[in-house]
């Protein structure tokens, strides 16, 4: 009997170290995923003002799929490696789907430095304070999250995002 | 006089300074009470109302805000909920498989109390084998005097 005891404590701890191996410590699910994506609004910054305004609102764009990424000067080599990524993704699908930076907590002067290092065409919005990485759970820059045309979340990616991942998740929310 | 002023001034300056450990005088103890219930989106272990990170002070900012609104702490601890799911909160809520991380300190010393009740229990009833009877030790005594 004792023994039988001792082999049911080793079977459910070696399941509980499997179960734990198995589990990717990268991947953060949101709680946003197949919820309405929040809605925000920010000023632009102004190498973008004149194309896009001077304000951004999500919701003033809903109809085509948007790749929303939160980036920040500071934040190397991660946000350095996905920017060219980002850039060309944005040049592939721009007729089809919008791409939108979050420039958070970071200063101005910083951020703009790094648009022109990259020559990112894609709108970029100033958020000082992280006010929208908050309303987006945000554990830290960089983050990806695709909404779909809908406006509704439908995946985020957390840390730097390479081409592949960034192809196959813009298909997923393609009309 | 001139020294003096100045002794004076520097004095007044040392006094305004807020003694570290309190929260600057711009947020309330309240903000940094609720922020310490939250954990820190990007720190290890540590929370909101501890850590200096750009989100932490970002959602004190916001806490302070929501305070201002009049809105209860429930309803700000929800507000966070809601964007980073149950993991932001210090204290998992009391429901469902919950419970079983609420109840486990309770459980463990259970099994503890009860290991070594067991134990106790066993070291006595050897004990009580080995002990000699009165009338063993009246015979061995005598055993010893005749010697």
């Amino acid at each position: 009997m004792r023994k039988w005891i001792y082999f049911a404590i080793v079977l459910v701890l070696g399941g509980l170290f499997w179960w734990g191996m198995q589990r990717d410590p990268g991947e953060l699910k949101s709680v946003l995923v197949g919820k309405p994506a929040p809605d925000f609004e920010l000023p632009l910054l102004p190498p973008y003002r004149a194309e896009w305004g001077e304000r951004f609102r999500l919701s003033e764009h809903r109809g085509k799929p948007v790749v929303l990424n939160f980036w920040a000067s500071w934040c190397y080599p991660a946000c350095y490696e996905e920017a060219p990524v980002l850039e060309l993704g944005w040049r592939k699908y721009q007729d089809r789907v919008l791409f939108f930076g979050v420039n958070t907590q970071d200063k101005e002067a910083a951020a703009l430095d790094f648009v022109r290092r990259f020559n990112l065409t894609f709108p970029q919005g100033y958020d000082p304070h992280g006010k929208v990485g908050i309303d987006y759970g945000m554990y830290g820059v960089p983050e990806t999250f695709f909404i779909d045309a809908e406006g509704v979340v439908r995946h985020r990616h957390a840390g730097a995002i390479d081409a592949r991942e960034l192809e196959k998740r813009i298909q997923e929310v393609l009309p | 006089m001139r020294r003096l002023v100045l002794l004076l001034l520097f004095a007044a300056l040392a006094l305004a300074q807020t003694p570290t450990g309190e929260p600057p005088p711009d947020l309330s103890p309240e903000v940094f009470r609720i922020a310490s219930e939250l954990r820190c989106p990007v720190c290890q272990g540590e929370s909101a109302a501890e850590s200096n990170a750009g989100v932490s002070q970002e959602m004190r900012r916001q806490i302070a805000e929501m305070l201002k609104e009049g809105k209860s702490e429930e309803a700000i601890k929800q507000y966070f909920v809601e964007r980073y799911g149950e993991w932001i909160l210090y204290a998992p809520p009391r429901r469902g498989i919950n419970w079983l991380l609420w109840l486990a300190p309770l459980i463990g010393l259970l099994v503890i109390g009860y290991g070594l009740w067991r134990y106790l229990k066993v070291a006595q009833a050897r004990e009580a084998e080995l002990a000699l009877s009165e009338e063993e030790l009246k015979a061995l005594e005598r055993r010893l005097e005749e010697e």
